[in-house]
């Protein structure tokens, strides 16, 4: 490594953590901080440590409000996931193996799906005649729509790479379409799910407007919107907020840290000759 | 032991005719070839007999059953893709034993007939191996494997030693001729190479331009081929073809000799020409000479016969060797 390089990467590595670390360190002082203290927002060291004691209020508030919320996210953002890996997978897998007229006609549909932004009121709307407002499954179903424009089209590139034999071998060996799709094809998609479930879980967890917008009530609260207990029009505990925020953070994080990991390509390395 | 017959198929992608009418028959237990350049619609007409692709008109029977409509797996074939086609997340064994699997036989009845193949192939040791950990020919074996284990009555190979290097293609084609005669089994063969045509088929069916230009045993195409293209196509160094003024001094649109069918000599010949190059192959030479009314003739001649570039030599075809298209 060059002298040049060293310092280059070192002004790299200042700036991502001015960037990146600075305000993690300063939620996490603020969250230690006493209510007065926290006020000043400082980026000063807490004259009292009062981690546990903000971390127990934070819970308790609102009759535990934020292990509902967990559970409610967790719940729509396993279940989007799930089903938008599910369909993302098949979409993208007929799209790109079978030639029709009508796939120029859905590939347009993912891209408008991209590009078009979504009108909030008219989908109230459709929810409220389906039954669906107000419910987790309705969120759900929001969440997958949102979301499967992007993951048809990561699928539907990598599935391109994958050799078209297989899926013949897969024919001749007597499987049904059904069963090449789910004993061969999902299989091989392995390091595209895992970048899917990633980018989306993260996605889902950490929105705010859309379930600020389709799933109001008091039942229905997610992560997210559980930062609004901590605000008011005249006053802000910003101890409990940034403790608040801490908790938040936590979950996405671990799903980086643990997939991140996993993302491996060359799963089809010896499918073709090598 | 099944036949298979096809009766004016053809094919079309569109405008494009791909094959244009082609009737066929192998005879049940017979090792046959499609032999022909790219494009001419070899690997075409095997996926036709497989059913991964429709014929556009016309019949295929297997055992003499219709089978034009039917689905791939219903046909009783197993076919070796070029590219082996292995499933990449699934170990040998699962490999091997993925369509019995499918067809939801026994657990216990899927792992015995997996090992009773990979005996036959000298797969044993690698069971528990995924494709990647694997060397070309064992996966060529691996593929073959997964053939075998579904008793087909007719197997299709399409081109599945062109990934192979030149020693272990060698190698595999007398493994393949012996599991041909140890099964008996019907075998249709795709290659674009004459030398596995010619050193495996009981039949050679060559292609070109998507119909038959000739079908018969390899001795026979090679001693009495049909038409110029079948000449320059089976035999290698290839067959020295003429048209025009030449051919009409020996009575016919075009004339030929093989190589290994011209005699050399420095004193006198049929033709006069100088020696432009010379590739010495150890047993045999082959030998470029220049003929003013020919342009280059390609003479096959003893490995240590002591000619020269630039050299001076005389070339006569041998009596009965000749070939005249008309």
């Amino acid at each position: 490594m060059s002298r040049r390089q060293l310092y280059t990467g070192i002004a790299a590595l200042a700036a991502c953590g001015v960037i990146f670390v600075l305000p993690f360190i300063f939620i996490f002082i603020t969250a230690a901080k006493t209510k007065q203290d926290a006020a000043t927002l400082r980026f000063s060291w807490p004259v009292e440590w009062q981690l546990w004691q903000n971390f127990v209020e934070v819970v308790q508030t609102r009759n535990y409000m934020l292990l509902l919320a967990y559970f409610n996210s967790t719940v729509i953002t396993v279940a989007a996931v799930t089903l938008l890996v599910l369909f993302g997978a098949m979409v993208g897998y007929v799209l790109q193996r079978r030639p029709s007229r009508w796939n120029t006609v859905i590939y347009g549909c993912v891209l408008a799906g991209l590009m078009i932004p979504p009108a909030i009121v008219p989908t109230i709307w459709v929810l409220q005649l389906l039954g669906l407002f107000k419910t987790l499954s309705g969120m759900v179903l929001i969440q997958v729509a949102y979301g499967l424009g992007f993951t048809v089209l990561l699928f539907r590139s990598f599935i391109a790479t994958i050799p078209r034999d297989l899926d013949e071998a897969a024919i001749i060996d007597g499987a049904k379409p059904f069963q090449i799709f789910f004993r061969v094809i999902l299989p091989l998609l392995k390091p595209v799910t895992v970048t899917v479930i990633v980018v989306q879980s993260i996605a889902i967890f950490n929105d705010f407007t859309n379930p600020l917008y389709y799933l109001p009530g008091r039942e229905n609260v997610t992560v997210q919107l559980t930062l609004y207990n901590f605000q008011g029009q005249f006053q802000t505990q910003f101890n409990l907020l940034f403790m608040n925020i801490l908790l938040v953070t936590i979950p996405p994080l671990i799903v980086f840290i643990f997939f991140n990991r996993q993302i491996v390509a060359g799963m089809t390395a010896g499918a073709v000759k090598g | 032991m099944t036949s298979v017959v096809l009766e004016s198929v053809r094919k079309s992608f569109g405008s494009l005719e791909i094959m244009k009418g082609v009737d066929l028959t192998v005879e049940p237990g017979e090792f046959c070839v499609f032999v022909g350049p790219s494009g001419c619609g070899k690997s075409t007409l095997l996926r036709i007999i497989s059913g991964l692709e429709t014929t556009t008109s016309g019949q295929v029977f297997i055992d003499g059953k219709d089978v034009t409509d039917a689905e791939p797996s219903e046909r009783g074939i197993a076919m070796v893709f070029q590219s082996y086609a292995l499933y990449p997340h699934l170990t040998v064994a699962e490999n091997i034993g993925f369509g019995l699997s499918l067809a939801k036989r026994p657990k216990a009845e899927i792992a015995e007939r997996v090992k009773q193949t990979a005996d036959v192939l000298q797969l044993s040791h690698l069971l528990d191996r995924k494709p990647k950990a694997l060397s070309g020919g064992q996966r060529q074996r691996v593929a073959i494997g997964r053939a075998i284990i579904r008793n087909p009555k007719v197997f299709l190979f399409d081109e599945p030693l062109s990934n192979l290097d030149a020693s272990l293609r060698s190698q595999m084609r007398i493994e393949l001729t012996e599991l041909h005669a140890k099964l008996g089994a019907t075998m249709i063969y795709v290659t674009h190479d004459q030398v596995e045509a010619m050193t495996m088929a009981d039949k050679i069916v060559v292609l070109n331009g998507g119909q038959i230009e000739q079908v018969g045993t390899p001795m026979t195409l090679y001693n009495n081929p049909a038409s110029p293209f079948v000449a320059g196509f089976i035999g290698s160094p290839k067959m020295n073809l003429f048209d025009g003024e030449i051919a009409a001094r020996e009575n016919c649109r075009t004339y030929g000799i093989r190589p290994e069918h011209i005699a050399l000599s420095s004193t006198e010949g049929k033709w006069q020409g100088k020696v432009r190059h010379i590739e010495r192959l150890g047993a045999d030479t082959v030998v470029y000479l220049d003929v003013p009314e020919l342009q280059t003739l390609v003479v096959r001649t003893d490995g240590d016969r002591p000619v020269k570039i630039g050299e001076t030599q005389f070339a006569s075809p041998l009596t009965g060797k000749e070939h005249r298209f008309s």
